[in-house]
């Protein structure tokens, strides 16, 4: 008995030495920024100086239509985004799966090659495609489907499209390789007996395919959610610096450009970090109950 | 045991010989056909005298200055000896950091051999900070072929001081014949326009550093921006990539900008002897106004923080701002090489400044042009808010071209706006 104590507490301390780096770790870059972080909050800051300005950040965010406007951006990208690349991806996931018998594996690292390749690469190759007289433009135009170029880049609109359809090429394929992991453990009995039943693809998708991938989607919609929130890079390269005129740019741009090219606060930065995270929070709980409610029934 | 003896000693022996000779001076800058370029030759002069002390230039393209503000937060770590920064940029820094760079004043650089309007922005009080480097003396650079191609003799414009109504004649005969739009216009960015207040000696900002967009010359220029724009004389691009691709790819013929831009005209084979530069258009009914502008031109900083800092100021002091022979002939490769025009006024007496140019339009002596209309560029007060000020009047003037604003004034107002948001005022 107690020797069997001994071991106990060799087990114990073993998984503490184990447990020590990662937690030692995680005080130093996630523990201390976010606690630290309670004190840039309630600062105005200026380069080496700072004070104390109680919860002015917050009153000055209600005051910066610009932050606002950036936010609004990251309500549309989620909005009109997420959707499609769920649909797009989930279409792809069971195609995959069930409709294509060759060349399976090709396409599947086709889809899924976007989501590691670097951006910035990516970016230059798809602005010069979308030039005012990029590939794209000369496309369509030689196409007769438009008659003016369109200002991918340029006007407010299609630039936020340019920033849907970026993210859209970028994510879906991630998004299917989780997709098409949830289809490897649905039990093909169930297909078998939905088709002695008489029912159609169509009906097995909605009846049997989504409700049961479910979890998976929920959680695909919960990491696009919080990704969206933090969206920086297309705005920053794709679309140059939340360009034009503001048109994309987004929350965690804004912020960076606040901590790191207009004015170096990083208390106002931090305090708009806040927001951001309150918001995903938000957001990701109502995904959760929605859905998680759904999916008990 | 000898062995092992002996082997410890070689390693400690390589050890310290490595060390003592490893005399290393990093920089900081961007454009390795420009500015790398020119702070490698500098390096190369310096290792004539000093052939110990290893130069290192590091080409940082966009983020440098949100690495410099993180290392200088961190209280210097992972921060260069000597950095490059924008004239623009420079009074942020020295307002938000006021002991990060090293007083070259005391140190005993004489400014005086120095162009006034590059030590304005880097003199706090009475510590001057920087080595200034090059102009951004500005000119209006024109395609012969596509000018002769509209039926029109260039030889008619090449040195003339021309108003904007002029040149927008031109413009619209170049675009009716040949489809190009007369200028590559960046719409993102704020230069073109800076480059016609200045040239009017406007100012964006008032003395106690207040905003001032109101001024009748800014007024102008942005009417005459929007005609520009409506007439379909600016080829719009997003991005400085961008930009740089559609004046080598053709798409119009000519753009506004500064004596930098012959490295990267340079950089295409084709565009031998189609460029001409003449005098900043000016603006007419403004008085004040000039032939002449300026745009961009950065200069070059030490760090307190360096452990080097004697070094690197030695070496700043010793190639850049000295009158002996290596400098004044550093100085005239480094125009000849990148058309990099410093600012150290004893420099301008080499050979290339006169120098007839067989890259240009009938061997244009392009640097004896830029140089005579730097000398009477008015001056620009930045102010360290000079970056939130830019992003601003950008964005409504975009949305002014855009129709989304419908008046200069609206677009004035939605400047000012932004501004006070982002500044939190």
């Amino acid at each position: 008995m107690a020797q069997r104590g001994t071991y106990q507490r060799y087990l114990n301390r073993f998984g503490w030495f184990c447990v020590t780096p990662a937690m030692v770790l995680f005080s130093l870059f996630m523990l201390y920024p976010i606690v630290s972080s309670l004190y840039y909050v309630t600062r105005r800051w200026k380069g080496m100086s700072n004070t104390f300005i109680g919860l002015g950040n917050f009153v000055r965010m209600a005051h910066d239509q610009v932050f606002q406007g950036a936010l609004a951006n990251n309500f549309i990208f989620m909005v009109i985004q997420i959707p499609i690349m769920i649909f797009l991806a989930l279409m792809l996931a069971v195609l995959l799966n069930q409709g294509i018998r060759r060349f399976r594996g090709p396409l599947r690292l086709a889809i899924f090659l976007p989501a590691v390749t670097s951006l910035v690469v990516v970016s230059v190759l798809f602005r010069v495609l979308l030039q005012q007289n990029g590939m794209l433009n000369n496309v369509l135009l030689d196409a007769h489907l438009i008659t003016t170029p369109i200002g991918w880049l340029n006007d407010a609109f299609w630039a936020k499209v340019t920033i849907i359809l970026a993210m859209t090429w970028r994510w879906t394929g991630y998004n299917m390789v989780f997709f098409l992991v949830g289809l490897q453990s649905i039990d093909t009995e169930i297909y078998e007996a939905a088709e002695v039943d008489g029912a159609s693809k169509f009906r097995q998708l909605f009846s049997i395919t989504i409700p049961l991938l479910m979890p998976v989607i929920l959680f695909s919609l919960v990491t696009s959610t919080s990704g969206t929130m933090q969206l920086f890079d297309e705005p920053n390269i794709l679309t140059w610096q939340g360009g034009p005129a503001n048109a994309t740019m987004t929350a965690a741009l804004y912020i960076y450009r606040q901590a790191f090219f207009v004015n170096a606060d990083f208390g106002y930065a931090t305090a708009m970090s806040y927001v951001v995270v309150l918001i995903s929070g938000i957001f990701a709980i109502v995904q959760m109950r929605l859905l998680g409610e759904r999916k008990a029934k | 045991m000898k062995k092992r003896m002996f082997i410890v000693l070689a390693l400690v022996a390589t050890l310290v010989v490595g060390l003592s000779a490893q005399k290393k001076l990093t920089v900081w800058c961007w454009d390795p056909n420009f500015n790398v370029y020119a702070m490698k030759q500098a390096a190369l002069v310096y290792n004539k005298t000093h052939p110990d002390v290893n130069i290192e230039v590091v080409d940082m393209a966009q983020d440098i200055e949100a690495k410099i503000i993180s290392g200088l937060q961190a209280g210097g770590a992972g921060l260069p000896d000597i950095a490059l920064f924008q004239d623009f940029r420079i009074e942020q820094f020295l307002q938000d950091y006021p002991n990060a760079f090293v007083d070259l004043k005391a140190a005993g650089v004489d400014y005086s051999k120095f162009a006034a309007y590059k030590v304005g922005p880097m003199t706090v009080g009475n510590h001057v900070y920087g080595i200034p480097f090059d102009t951004g003396s500005t000119g209006l650079w024109l395609r012969t072929d596509y000018i002769k191609e509209a039926g029109l003799n260039p030889d008619n414009y090449a040195g003339k001081k021309l108003t904007w109504s002029e040149v927008i004649k031109l413009g619209v005969q170049v675009k009716a014949k040949t489809g190009k739009p007369l200028l590559a216009y960046q719409s993102d960015n704020f230069d073109m326009l800076r480059i016609v207040v200045q040239s009017t000696g406007g100012q964006f900002f008032n003395t106690d550093g207040s905003l001032n967009l109101r001024s009748d010359a800014f007024k102008k220029s942005l009417t005459l921006f929007k005609e520009l724009n409506d007439k379909g004389l600016l080829y719009p691009v997003v991005g400085w990539s961008d930009w740089i691709n559609a004046i080598n790819s053709d798409q119009a013929a000519g753009f506004l900008n500064a004596i930098w831009m012959v490295g990267s005209v340079k950089s295409r084979p084709e565009n031998a002897g189609k460029y001409m530069i003449i005098p900043t258009p000016k603006i007419e009914g403004v008085p004040g106004a000039s032939n002449a502008s300026n745009n961009g031109g950065s200069s070059w900083y030490v760090f307190s923080s360096s452990p080097n800092k004697a070094l690197a100021v030695d070496f700043l002091k010793s190639v850049w701002a000295t009158t002996t022979p290596d400098t004044l002939a550093f100085y005239n490769d480094i125009l000849k090489g990148a058309g990099a025009m410093g600012t150290y006024l004893p420099s301008q007496q080499g050979s290339n400044y006169t120098a007839r140019d067989s890259f240009f339009y009938k061997n244009q002596a392009i640097y004896h042009d830029f140089a005579t209309w730097m000398a009477n560029v008015p001056v620009l007060r930045y102010t360290p808010n000079y970056v939130p000020m830019r992003d601003a009047v950008a964005h409504a003037t975009l949305n002014y071209f855009q129709g989304k604003l419908k008046t200069v004034d609206e677009t004035i107002a939605a400047a000012e706006s932004e501004y006070k948001q982002v500044m939190g005022q």
